[in-house]
């Protein structure tokens, strides 16, 4: 009996809290298929113009088409300079992980407006002049990830006890890059794909950085959306909605891939 | 079987301020089992990695057979090892896992096929070969890590500990396992270990380490009867050790020169407290039991005797004398049972 109480009382509070948290979006939702919602408490009538007139706008597209290989590249670049250099520390460096676990805390400290401001002075004029490019984006996005991709990559390699599996497969014959290519890499990679999906959906959803470096010269979904709220709020919830399920579509995607891991491991 | 197969001069390894290993000198013979036993922190993982290649001596030489390997890289050492952790590879079947240095030394299919099914076979696991490491039992997965070592035919296989995960019966019947393919393979072998019973049961010479060095050296019989350093009668059984004035005391006389001696705890007898007089070449003493616990074949009595306190061991075969606690009892002590020791370091 004391169970079941316990029980209600939970799903009570966990109701509260969906209701608290799905409120906003619901509205939003509903807001984006209102044709007319003034003084009742649901819209009065319905109408799919908003989207339509969304996906209408070549800008819509364009703007989400540049928000993906933006984050794409940066992401497969961060991963091509921070998979050999997480495991490169990790077997053979750790006295660098002191620094290392310092360094990657960094971009958390420092606020992004801030951050941009700083990006722009260094950035703007002098040698490397790219303030307003999609060069500094990337960049930035670079370190926005710094964290994700570390952590990630580390925490596969220690779960895979990676330092002892070299060591069997290099007395076994495998040379360092034989080695790391049949039996790290394939151990690694559930872990690695996790993390780069993470940073993917982080950066899809970042905007105070892109807003301030970029805005102006480059539309992301981000600063689009920022855009077109100020013209028709309808509009601007069916674009919200838009983005929210294209990153509802991948974290699920990054989930399923996450309990395949488990899975894997557990088998 | 020839003269020194490995030989190993004046290993000497610093991590930071610490001295790990202090010009370690050892010679193994070609098919013989040598277990390094110590407590942990002894240096004698870290002797068996130098040797691997995965940790690099900071002086000394190794040489296997004629050659110097101390300066070649891990995988041009022919050097086996069987991890702790077994480090088996989880992306690859136990099948694969075997396969694995084969492949990595440019073995063809039909080679790696007809080793992998005899290794398979000396290892009892031909049901399991397209098995996962994650599906097997500890056991197994030792197994496997052992069949995977042995795969590319080493000159010399390390084992690190490699029972020590494992819960106690299946440790014991691996053990022999592992000490029956031993022997059959001829294998030359370098077991670590820190468990002085499974050094006696497997090894054909036992090499006691302490602080870096290897204090003691020589046949599991010879160790245990007849330890050297206060040190090593600790570590190899229960020994009791007594300082010169307690051995005096005990065997009223003032013994010999040496600082300490060893008295083994199944050497002394204990009697009801009215047995009369003692053999003429023993000593009875009084004493009071304060303790006892039953280990199985052996009942282990904690005595206390002219304020020395002595470990007894006696045949749990119900016919010794039992006493209980807080009884006084009479001890049968054998003066030539008492085993001088020498100084630590000398």
């Amino acid at each position: 009996m004391i169970k079941s109480r316990a029980g209600w009382s939970h799903r009570a509070l966990m109701l509260l809290l969906m209701v608290y948290l799905l409120l906003p979006l619901a509205a939003t939702l509903l807001y984006g298929f209102a044709k007319q919602w003034q003084t009742t408490v649901l819209p009065e009538s319905w109408t799919l113009e908003w989207f339509g007139e969304m996906f209408r706008d070549l800008r819509f597209l364009e703007a989400l088409w540049t928000s993906l290989y933006l984050c794409a590249i940066s992401v497969a670049l961060s991963l091509a300079v921070m998979l050999p250099a997480v495991f490169v520390i990790t077997v053979y460096l750790p006295k660098w992980e002191t620094f290392m676990k310092g360094i990657v805390v960094l971009p958390y400290a420092v606020p992004g407006v801030v951050a941009a401001v700083g990006l722009i002075r260094a950035y703007s004029g002098g040698p490397i002049d790219i303030a307003g490019t999609a060069y500094i984006l990337i960049g930035a996005y670079f370190i926005v990830v710094l964290p994700y991709m570390y952590q990630g990559i580390r925490n596969s390699l220690i779960t895979v006890s990676a330092v002892e599996l070299l060591h069997s497969a290099e007395l076994l014959g495998a040379s360092r890059k034989r080695a790391f290519a049949t039996v790290i890499l394939p151990n690694i990679w559930p872990g690695v794909i996790i993390s780069t999906l993470l940073s993917f959906s982080v950066l899809f959803g970042e905007f105070v950085l892109t807003n301030m470096l970029v805005g102006g010269h480059i539309q992301t979904i981000q600063v689009y959306l920022y855009r077109r709220v100020g013209e028709s709020g309808h509009l601007a919830s069916a674009i919200a909605i838009t983005y929210f399920l294209f990153i509802l579509a991948l974290s699920t995607v990054l989930m399923k891939l996450g309990k395949k891991m488990n899975g894997v491991a557990e088998k | 079987m020839s003269a020194s197969y490995l030989e190993l001069r004046g290993i000497r390894k610093m991590f930071g301020d610490s001295t790990v290993l202090n010009d370690v000198d050892l010679t193994i013979n070609e098919g013989e089992l040598v277990t390094l036993l110590g407590p942990s922190g002894c240096g004698k993982s870290t002797l068996l990695r130098c040797i691997a290649g995965l940790t690099e001596p900071d002086g000394g030489s190794i040489m296997l057979g004629p050659t110097n390997i101390g300066e070649l890289p891990p995988r041009r050492r022919e050097v086996g090892m069987v991890f702790q952790s077994y480090a088996l590879f989880p992306n690859l079947t136990v099948y694969e896992n075997i396969e694995y240095g084969l492949k990595m030394r440019g073995a063809d299919k039909k080679e790696r096929q007809s080793r992998c099914e005899e290794l398979l076979a000396l290892v009892d696991l031909e049901n399991k070969k397209d098995a996962y490491p994650q599906q097997l039992s500890g056991g197994q997965q030792q197994r496997v890590a052992l069949a995977r070592s042995l795969a590319v035919q080493p000159k010399v296989l390390l084992l690190d500990e490699p029972l020590s995960a494992l819960d106690a019966k299946i440790r014991k019947s691996l053990r022999t396992e592992i000490r029956d393919i031993q022997r059959r393979l001829k294998m030359t072998t370098i077991f670590v270990t820190h468990d002085q019973e499974e050094a006696l049961t497997v090894s054909d010479r036992i090499c006691i380490m302490n602080n870096g060095n290897i204090v003691q050296n020589g046949s599991p019989e010879e160790l245990y009867a007849k330890p050297r350093t206060e040190f090593v009668a600790r570590f190899m059984g229960s020994y009791n050790v007594l300082s010169r004035e307690e051995a005096g005391r005990l065997f009223g006389v003032a013994g010999g020169s040496a600082a300490s001696y060893a008295l083994r705890p199944e050497s002394v007898r204990l009697l009801p407290a009215s047995a009369g007089e003692a053999r003429r070449d023993r000593r009875v003493a009084d004493g009071t039991i304060e303790s006892i616990s039953v280990l199985g074949n052996i009942v282990r009595y904690s005595v206390v005797s002219s304020g020395v306190k002595l470990t007894v061991d006696a045949l749990n075969d119900g016919q010794s004398h039992r006493g209980e606690e807080g009884a006084t009892v009479a001890l049968e002590l054998d003066p030539s049972q008492l085993l001088a020791l020498e100084k630590e370091g000398a």
